[in-house]
């Protein structure tokens, strides 16, 4: 979100390195929106690093709408690559390069 | 409530036909659909008696039903083919199945529709097999042929992309090395006993799919709130944390009484091959789609030759039981094949080393000479093995008798499998557990009776040793196990003890079917996490087509039977189902004597146990314990006669 947008009720926060690529992000966020399963209509991009086999999940901030404030995708991520942090904030994804940083 | 549909697609390399019909509801209600569905549309594309490496065999693809969908851990595919392992003395080859999950496969097959795909045929020149949604096409892969798995992989994700599921084989594969397997995306090996001969027979490299479809529920909200249950609940396993740390790492503890090769003494092997060896190597853990277990390995060596060597899968059990087999110290020379088979040569781990350790041996005691090797000296050091393996992926010279497994080195030079010291070999395949250290469990009775030996998917709690009768018990009940069957499986006998494991067994690899039909992790099972109820709630939720956990065996049960009559058809009976010899010699170690044991190990086991077991097996079963085969009428119960049909002279 650019400056000046209205304060939003909390942020995805993003910890690429803790991701293992399960795609339970992706499947949880298709089904929020559509009831269907489908990675391809996710807000969710599995970027795929074919140099190390890791995955990074991106989010598309336009039309990620944080489920209302209680994102499917930080509640499907059980690696902690994906979590929702409640509270006041100008940004709805937070990229976070460390998991020692803030967490 | 709208139940979702399954479409069965049909692939003619040949003639590149595709043919694509929805599969009957009632079809899918009865073998569960998945995998279930798969072998019994095998049952009726796949003639018997045909030769494993012809055209007319079936590769027969598919996703487990709840595959794609957000549930604890469903990943699993399930492949169906006739394997290309001479599985005995006068040239049988079993039908099997084969699972493996993965990141990308299992989704992209159920989002572009193919949720059973039967490839048959042979491509009139090396080709890959690319499925966009309904675009199927056979396209030329020239330019793949002779080249790694893992640069074709990445190659073909680079062209179709990042979505992209793979299967693809190495070059033993393309040499028909009968013992070559696949890779599904990246470190997920499948389909020992030669999947990927298979492949290369008809000149099919790789498959790569994508589809753009989604996969339905049948009712959406009793689905979510069942998973989300389920997943919550695993996540207060206390071991979770501990698992997903090291993931396939994990269990050395265990691992070093139940696999020991009796060798070095334990300590030794500890040092060289150990826990504290392991964790210096793992870089990452990988998870496959949907599940919250993540367990496959990203490793890196470091020092040594293969300094910086990167690879997937895992490779530590692998290497421990290998290494001490075949005397080497240095653990990365051995991780080394492993590296290299899963990205380059596909070819099967375990076999190429055992067979290795076989030659080398008899050649040094003398029963093997060097004009039978063709001229080659074989010493019992690395530089010879590093040259058998090539030799046999590349099936050059003495390798070619190597590449044609167990059967052949006996037919061509007396050397008798069964000879063999560790783990033993049943219809051709070399075990990768020893009964002896590990005691008879469950896990080693399948091994001996399922139609292919070694067979993901069919752990259950009893694969840990000691479980109490109370535990064994709680899980058998989760599985909707009638009190009669529970009291049968819990009856004393002197050749089994408290536990009997003939009986038991029959319903583990029930479970089994179960599980690759729907495309749940062994994992789950194995540590008592999810169970029949559990399942049963999930795939009712799924399918519309409520089930119960008992429902789901009788299923499982329907499809082992399928699978049992394909077998009867290509010849099989009860003397396949041996116990290795090798389980009756005593394994005299440095930490002593070490002999095959019931599960409580309270006596040692011989051959009339063994035999007692097996019948108590096949009597669960209803079949007949002298051919080991279904009897007529269990299989008319089962709704199966027409399959039966063709087999009738047999049964």
């Amino acid at each position: 979100m650019t400056e000046g947008s209205p304060t939003i009720s909390g942020s995805l926060v993003i910890r690429a390195e803790n991701c293992r690529g399960c795609r339970s992000c992706q499947l949880a966020c298709s089904f929020a929106k559509t009831r269907v399963f489908n990675p391809g209509r996710a807000m969710i991009v599995m970027e795929r690093h074919l140099s190390d086999g890791m995955s990074a999940p991106m989010i598309k901030p336009i039309g990620c709408d944080l489920c209302g404030g209680d994102p499917a995708c930080a509640k499907a991520c059980k690696y902690g690559a994906i979590t929702y942090e409640k509270g006041p904030s100008q940004e709805k994804v937070v990229v976070r390069l460390s998991s020692k940083e803030g967490s | 409530m709208t139940r979702p549909t399954s479409w069965g697609v049909r692939v003619n390399l040949s003639t590149r036909r595709v043919d694509r019909a929805p599969v009957e509801q009632a079809l899918s209600d009865a073998f569960l659909g998945g995998s279930g569905v798969g072998w019994r549309l095998m049952a009726d594309a796949l003639r018997p008696g045909i030769d494993p490496l012809s055209p007319e065999n079936i590769i027969c693809i598919n996703p487990g039903v709840l595959v794609g969908t957000l549930t604890p851990g469903t990943p699993k595919t399930t492949v169906i083919t006739k394997f290309p392992t001479t599985a005995s003395e006068d040239g049988k080859h079993f039908i099997g199945a084969c699972t493996a999950g993965g990141r990308y496969l299992g989704i992209a097959l159920k989002r572009a529709g193919c949720h059973h795909l039967l490839i048959t045929g042979k491509a009139d020149r090396p080709s890959f097999l690319r499925i966009r949604d309904d675009a199927i096409d056979v396209v030329d892969a020239g330019e793949y042929w002779g080249h790694g798995i893992e640069e074709v992989m990445i190659d073909l994700v680079e062209r179709e992309g990042p979505e992209s599921g793979t299967i693809v084989i190495g070059t033993s594969g393309e040499n028909l090395v009968r013992h070559a397997l696949t890779i599904v995306d990246r470190g997920n090996s499948l389909g020992r006993g030669g999947l990927g001969a298979v492949m290369g027979s008809k000149n099919l490299k790789a498959i790569v799919v994508n589809g753009t479809g989604g996969v339905e529920v049948a009712d959406p909200d009793a689905f979510i709130a069942a998973s989300e249950r389920m997943r919550d609940s695993i996540m207060r396993w206390p071991r979770r944390e501990h698992w997903i740390d090291l993931g396939l790492a994990a269990g050395w503890s265990t691992f070093k009484h139940t696999q020991y090769p009796g060798i070095w003494p334990k300590d030794r092997w500890d040092e060289l091959y150990g826990e504290e060896t392991r964790i210096e190597t793992v870089e990452n853990v990988i998870a496959c789609n949907s599940c919250i277990l993540g367990c496959r390995l990203r490793w890196m060596t470091k020092g040594g030759e293969f300094d910086g060597e990167v690879g997937y899968g895992s490779p530590f059990s692998k290497s421990a039981t290998s290494g001490m087999l075949l005397g080497v110290e240095d653990f990365r020379k051995v991780i080394h094949f492993v590296a290299d088979a899963n990205s380059k040569t596909g070819i099967d781990f375990y076999t190429t080393t055992r067979l290795i350790d076989f030659v080398t041996k008899m050649y040094e005691i003398g029963r093997l000479t060097s004009s039978q090797t063709g001229g080659l000296k074989l010493s019992r050091d690395y530089d010879t093995y590093e040259k058998l393996y090539e030799m046999i992926v590349t099936r050059e010279g003495f390798g070619d008798v190597l590449a044609d497994g167990w059967m052949r080195l006996k037919r061509e030079f007396g050397l008798d499998p069964q000879e063999y010291w560790y783990a033993g070999i049943c219809k051709g395949v070399d075990f990768i557990y020893d009964a002896r250290p590990s005691s008879f469990h469950p896990l080693m009775m399948t091994f001996t009776t399922r139609p292919r030996p070694h067979h993901g998917g069919s752990h259950t709690m009893t694969n840990s040793r000691n479980k109490t009768i109370e535990e064994i018990r709680d899980q058998v009940e989760r599985w909707g196990l009638p009190e009669g069957t529970i009291d049968r499986i819990f009856s004393e006998s002197d050749y089994s003890g408290k536990f009997n494991v003939g009986r038991y067994t029959r319903y583990m690899e029930d479970m089994m079917r179960v599980k690759n039909a729907i495309g749940l992790c062994t994992i789950y099972t194995y540590q008592g996490l999810l169970f029949g109820n559990d399942i049963a709630e999930l795939y009712s939720a799924a399918t519309g087509h409520k089930m119960t956990a008992l429902g789901m065996v009788e299923c499982g049960e329907r499809i082992s039977n399928v699978a049992k009559v394909m077998n009867v058809r290509e010849g099989f009976s009860r003397v396949d189902d041996a116990v290795p010899e090798v389980w009756f010699r005593p394994m005299d170690s440095p930490e002593g004597r070490i002999e095959m044991q019931d599960y409580y190990q309270t006596k040692i086991l011989a051959k009339q146990d063994t035999d007692r077991i097996l019948d108590d097996y096949y009597d669960e079963r209803g079949w007949d314990l002298e051919t080991g085969r279904p009897t007529p009428a269990r299989i008319g119960k089962l709704g199966l006669g027409s399959i039966a049909s063709d087999a009738r002279g047999a049964l």
